[in-house]
């Protein structure tokens, strides 16, 4: 997969200018859980029309199938440090630890105004406050949790 | 109908950078906050820097956004309680998948059967904070005007 892998230098200047394009054509802010919120709170109004951000969050997908498609296969196989570690019948406690980390991530990130997309990389390229202090702490939060499971599993 | 189709293209080059640089893939995000490797931070901050010149230009032009119109221009925001409990909540989620919103549905796009747990997670805390009805917390945009409402 490495060999592959686009230089940081060429990755991160295009996602730069993504966040310039959000704000270019719609003044808006990138996020991708702005795309989930967006569809799931139309769907809740019993409405299935979505607007730019909810179609984002479908090109964030499609983009993911496309490279697959042109790759020959998805970007990696197993699931890190969960597939790595948790075999033969705990294996069955993978699915139950991603929907509940998927919870925390989806609350979390409605609840901090952004995730790492709204807060960490548009937010703090706006110099917002707010989406700094976010970043600061989901980072350091991220950093400690990993540093714990690896002491405890690795 | 150009604005979805304008969101759905910005998507696509986004989600194709997210899988080509191994964003998606949980080995290398964890790799970023074991501090194994830089690759994740350089990405990220020649990301912001040039996010950051681009918005820096675009406001002094003070042009209008191409689509709605609106004059570019946002406020910041001053940090309150919630960013701080909300970025721990996500934080803790983020460290244990390692991977955030963006790359998880990019994931179920790849066709990584885990990913749907993820997904199925994410969208079940924004549905329990979404049934809560507290104010809006992701702008649709930043437009200080109160006319600002997203185009469809």
């Amino acid at each position: 997969m490495l060999h592959s892998q686009l230089a940081w230098y060429v990755a991160g200047p295009l996602l730069g200018l993504c966040v310039v394009g959000c704000r270019a054509l719609f003044n808006a802010r990138l996020g991708v859980t702005g795309g989930f919120s967006e569809i799931i709170g139309r769907l809740r109004q019993g409405q299935s029309t979505f607007d730019w951000r909810g179609w984002f969050l479908f090109g964030v997908i499609l983009g993911g199938t496309a490279y697959a498609l042109a790759a020959g296969g998805p970007d990696f196989h197993g699931y890190g440090w969960l597939t790595d570690h948790l075999t033969g019948s705990a294996e069955l406690a993978i699915g139950p630890i991603l929907l509940g980390a998927g919870v925390l991530i989806g609350y979390g990130a409605k609840l901090a105004g952004g995730c790492t997309s709204g807060n960490g990389l548009s937010g703090t390229a706006m110099f917002s406050p707010a989406a700094l202090a976010a970043t600061a702490t989901f980072f350091g939060t991220a950093i400690v949790v990993t540093f714990v499971i690896e002491a405890v599993v690795g | 109908m150009t604005a979805r189709l304008a969101g759905l293209t910005v998507g696509l080059v986004f989600g194709v950078v997210l899988a080509w640089s191994g964003l998606s893939s949980p080995d290398v995000i964890r790799e970023a906050l074991l501090f194994e490797s830089a690759y994740l931070y350089l990405l990220f901050a020649s990301a912001v820097l040039v996010a950051a010149a681009g918005l820096a230009l675009l406001r002094r032009r003070e042009t209008r956004a191409l689509l709605t119109r609106a004059p570019i221009d946002w406020t910041p925001e001053r940090p309150a309680r919630r960013h701080i409990a909300g970025a721990a909540i996500f934080g803790l989620g983020w460290g244990i998948a390692d991977a955030c919103p963006g790359p998880i549905a990019n994931q179920v796009g790849q066709g990584i059967a885990w990913g749907l747990f993820t997904f199925a997670g994410v969208v079940i805390g924004v549905y329990l904070f979404l049934r809560q009805d507290q104010p809006e917390t992701e702008p649709a945009t930043d437009a200080p005007v109160s006319a600002a409402r997203a185009p469809a």
